[in-house]
């Protein structure tokens, strides 16, 4: 009686367990729904977006240094014009990697490298006047990077022939010609490693993005870290960062100007506009540099029947996209002379946070995983 | 009565009580250590300029880096003299009021196997745990005791079927059972597992494992405590379990509820598990028998040696203190998870009596909470950045649980007074999104949190998850001494059509609803007025579209 009661009762157990294993074995590949592969999504994202747009970073990084080269040969508003216009080509190219703050870029510190700003324009005078430095150092985090070149290239004289000056009459003309070139190396340098540990014939990142260990949606698998990074640059470096900041809505309404990304070069809203649609763009899965639509988090988000919250994204971000076109550059003084228009761009990028890190995150299962920690 | 006195006051072997505290230090040891190195010990008591305290406990506060860092080698060590036995009545008050004292210190850590770890920590206090195969009794032989009564076994498997009950109870809703939520958004995450991933993402998968868990939670003390179904029915927690682990992101609780339920089994099973343990230890001194001959003699007839008196009992004042301490900790645990009764709405959604109510695993939660905080003085208004304020894992709890959000608007209010800014008023705009509903506010967008007062009574300006309509419409929104702003309601492409066209009604009636005291009108409405339409439109006509359970 004991015997068969308690044989019974472990064969109940067993079935119980195994009977979902049991069920339909052989069919795989189904991951979200019917027609979804998220791995196709993710290889989407590495091949055709994330690689590609480093390599167009290092590319026009390349493209800035043999333009320092030129200008520190011969200094002249000609050469100058065209080292300007290389360092807004790169600050553009930034914008469509800068999202992508995980894996070799967060490694690297390739954000706080590249682009903290406001620059520390003390430091980096002090910097230049003792000619002893080490870029790349905590301590100079503010005093290197794209906003240091800006600084440089757009902030030490009232116009072109006054900067150019600064490089040619100077007493401390040779030092500062080379902690430009020492920076525009360091930047170069900084990119290229990342770009190279991406790349197939180097570290090869991307085979560990897409390998079959990293595909599930739990805290460290690819899709988690991917959204937490876009989540998180959205929320803290465009929202915040490139708009919220300097139009005081962090300091209790009162306008910071020179709070504003490139706020010497002058062309912070075009900044914000690129990364913007570069966010718009992994949204959608478009392709770089063909602009293809392929896999992106929408598809994703499609295979969950979730088209009206798609819609939803995509309309805020659509909103988003054109009050922040309707502002006007220098930014800087937007926010002194007409901040309401920059407050209500502030509430439109918002609109985008609350889809994309609750709705879209809980219906990919996508835990938010800033920090470490158990649950139950 | 003969029964009663059979489950209190009769003697039973001490063993089981005995393995219950080796494994219990055992499993406090590694997990504090693990606690250590993960370096959650300053990720979360020391990193953070603020912490959300429990009500009532606001005066527990970590007391600087080092005083933490004390507080947890106390825990680590306590936990060691648990399973040693030595000092064993100190070393369990003081694992006690350590491991307390640091759960309570912020709620963003709030588990419900921490709350199950002070529980017990608070039972092992009154029981003889060390009168038998300790340290205790090794120093004085005369502590040793064969016999306790059988309350001090039976509280600690009472303890554990209140937590697998309750959890059970809870999981018979609407979301567990028929939605299969949060089944169905977590299993998923493991699809890239090879043989079963695919079935993980299947909905059977999903409807399986809940129901399954349910009846698993409900009768799985029952049947641990009848023992023709005993063994099964462990081999069932050990599987249980170890999915948990395998599948969520959940620590030692597993590992925890496996040794733990380990009382359930009889006395000759704990008698055999201290007989080998006994002799692989005496095997252990046979090897360095030269260097401990003294001891080897000494401990080698502890066994066998008889004790003047073998029966463990407490003398009759003591005896009814503890025993109506006993008494009154039953009724509380029982009683403690059904409070949430007494709120009206899900207790899921506005978490009113959620904690402390072994509701485990219930719910998938994400939340995002933008607070407007007006300066009537200076006429200003700003948000909040909560990045400045709270750690990551701070924020993201803060986003999605009400009684956290007006905490976090008393502190802001704080800040901004130390600052020297005037009387502020502070709003919040939130989106929760509960088991895959669409997004959708948790807090009245209209009430000005630093006049919401904490505490046990319903909080009225926490909207339920049903009906935000009607929540509008009774919530308690200021006397109307300034003027109603009506607001337009965007349309959406959705609010086609007759429903649509009711729906748009509905909320068009309750945009006049929308008050804005004089006072805020100038600055306050541009913005306000912005975030109401898009709550009124995006958010609430879509989701009771879509909602309509």
């Amino acid at each position: 009686m004991n015997f068969t009661y308690r044989s019974t009762s472990l064969l109940i157990l067993v079935l119980a367990v195994f009977s979902w294993t049991a069920c339909d074995v052989g069919e795989s590949g189904s991951d979200d729904g019917p027609d979804f592969d998220r791995e196709a999504m993710l290889a989407n994202f590495g091949e055709n977006i994330i690689i590609p747009s480093y390599d167009a970073l290092v590319d026009s990084l390349n493209e800035m240094a043999t333009a320092a080269d030129n200008f520190s040969a011969d200094p002249s508003t000609a050469t100058l014009q065209q080292l300007q216009s290389t360092l807004k080509s790169s600050r553009l190219a930034w914008q469509r990697v800068n999202l992508f703050n995980f894996g070799p870029a967060s490694n690297n510190l390739l954000r706080t490298s590249l682009n903290t700003y406001p620059t520390d324009t003390a430091r980096i005078e002090e910097n230049i006047d003792s000619g002893d430095y080490t870029l790349g150092t905590v301590s100079n985090q503010d005093a290197v990077g794209f906003p240091a070149l800006g600084y440089l290239l757009h902030g030490i004289g009232a116009n072109n022939q006054e900067i150019v000056s600064a490089y040619t009459d100077d007493p401390d003309a040779s030092e500062r010609m080379q902690y430009l070139e020492d920076n525009v190396d360091f930047i170069q340098q900084k990119a290229s490693t990342v770009a190279q540990e991406w790349s197939a014939d180097q570290e090869d990142y991307l085979t560990m993005f897409l390998s079959q260990d990293n595909l599930g949606t739990d805290a460290g698998s690819s899709l988690s870290m991917l959204i937490n990074a876009y989540i998180q640059h959205y929320e803290r470096y465009i929202r915040d960062g490139k708009i919220g900041i300097p139009s005081g809505v962090r300091s209790a309404g009162v306008a910071r100007p020179q709070a504003t990304e490139a706020y010497y070069a002058g062309y912070s809203k075009e900044l914000a506009l690129a990364n913007l649609q570069a966010v718009q763009r992994v949204f959608k899965g478009i392709t770089f540099p063909d602009g293809m639509n392929n896999r992106g988090l929408s598809d994703n988000l499609e295979a969950h029947d979730e088209t009206e919250l798609v819609d939803e994204i995509e309309s805020n971000m659509d909103d988003a996209i054109s009050s922040v076109q309707a502002l006007n550059d220098p930014l800087s003084q937007q926010v002194q002379n007409n901040n309401d228009k920059v407050q209500s761009a502030f509430q439109d990028l918002q609109a985008v946070v609350g889809p994309l890190k609750t709705d879209m995150t809980s219906v990919l299962g996508i835990t938010i995983t800033y920090q470490d920690q158990d649950g139950d | 009565m003969n029964i009663l006195k059979r489950h209190t006051t009769a003697p039973t072997s001490i063993a089981p009580l005995v393995v219950f505290r080796v494994l219990f230090g055992f499993i406090m040891l590694v997990s504090t250590v693990r606690f250590a190195l993960k370096g959650w010990i300053y990720e979360l008591y020391i990193r953070p300029e603020y912490f959300f305290s429990y009500y009532g406990f606001e005066w527990v506060q970590p007391f600087g880096a080092l005083g933490i860092y004390g507080v947890f080698a106390v825990i680590g060590l306590s936990s060691l003299a648990i399973m040693l036995g030595w000092r064993y009545r100190w070393a369990a008050v003081a694992f006690f009021l350590s491991f307390t004292y640091v759960e309570l210190i912020d709620k963003t850590h709030y588990l419900n196997h921490y709350y199950f770890i002070s529980l017990i920590a608070f039972l092992l206090i009154w029981v003889p745990a060390n009168r038998s195969f300790s340290l205790d009794v090794l120093r004085r032989p005369g502590l040793q005791r064969d016999k306790v009564p059988a309350w001090t076994v039976n509280i600690f498997k009472f303890q554990l079927a209140v937590v697998y009950f309750f959890a059970g109870v809870a999981k018979l809703n609407p979301d567990w059972l028929l939605r299969a939520m949060p089944m169905e958004i977590w299993l998923p995450a493991h699809s890239n597992w090879p043989v079963i991933g695919s079935l993980l993402t299947e909905d059977i998968t999903a409807y399986l494992f809940s129901w399954a868990g349910a009846a698993f939670d409900l009768s799985i003390a029952f049947l641990l405590m009848y023992r023709p179904t005993r063994l099964p029915a462990y081999a069932a927690v050990i599987v249980f379990h170890l999915f948990t682990y395998a599948l969520f992101q959940i620590g030692m609780f597993p590992f925890i509820m496996i040794l733990l339920t380990l009382v359930f089994f009889s006395s000759e099973f704990h008698q055999k598990i201290l007989d080998h343990a006994r002799r692989f230890g005496r095997s252990i001194r046979q090897i360095f028998s030269e260097d401990f001959e003294g001891l080897r003699t000494r401990t080698a007839v502890t066994p066998s040696k008889p004790s003047t008196k073998s029966n463990y009992s407490m003398s009759g004042w003591s005896a009814r203190i503890v025993g109506g301490m006993i008494g009154a900790f039953v009724v509380l645990q029982l009683l403690m998870p059904l409070r949430s009764w007494l709120y009206p709405g899900n207790v899921l959604w506005t978490e009113q009596g959620f904690r402390f109510s072994w509701r485990v695993m219930l719910v998938e939660k994400a939340g995002h909470a933008v607070f407007h905080v007006y300066d009537s003085d200076s006429g200003r208004q700003w948000e909040a950045a909560n990045w400045r304020h709270l750690t990551p894992r701070q924020e993201k709890m803060m986003s999605m649980k009400p009684d956290m959000m007006l905490q976090y608007a008393h502190y802001l209010e704080e800040v901004y007074k130390e600052q020297g800014k005037g009387d502020v008023r502070i709003t919040a705009d939130t989106r929760v999104t509960m088991n895959r509903r669409k997004g959708r506010p948790i807090v009245d967008p209209t009430v000005d949190l630093t006049e919401a007062e904490r505490g046990w009574h319903d909080k009225k300006w926490i909207l339920p998850l049903r009906s935000y309509r009607s929540a509008l419409k009774s919530s308690s929104l200021p006397p109307p001494k300034g003027e109603f702003k009506a607001t337009e309601v965007k349309k959406h492409p959705s609010s086609e059509g007759k429903r649509g066209r009711t729906l748009k009604a509905k909320s068009e009636k309750l945009s006049h609803q929308v008050y804005v005291p004089d006072r805020l009108r100038d600055k306050f409405i541009p913005l306000s007025e912005k975030t109401r339409d898009r709550i009124l439109s995006s958010k609430q006509v879509k989701s009771s579209i879509r909602n309509s359970d």
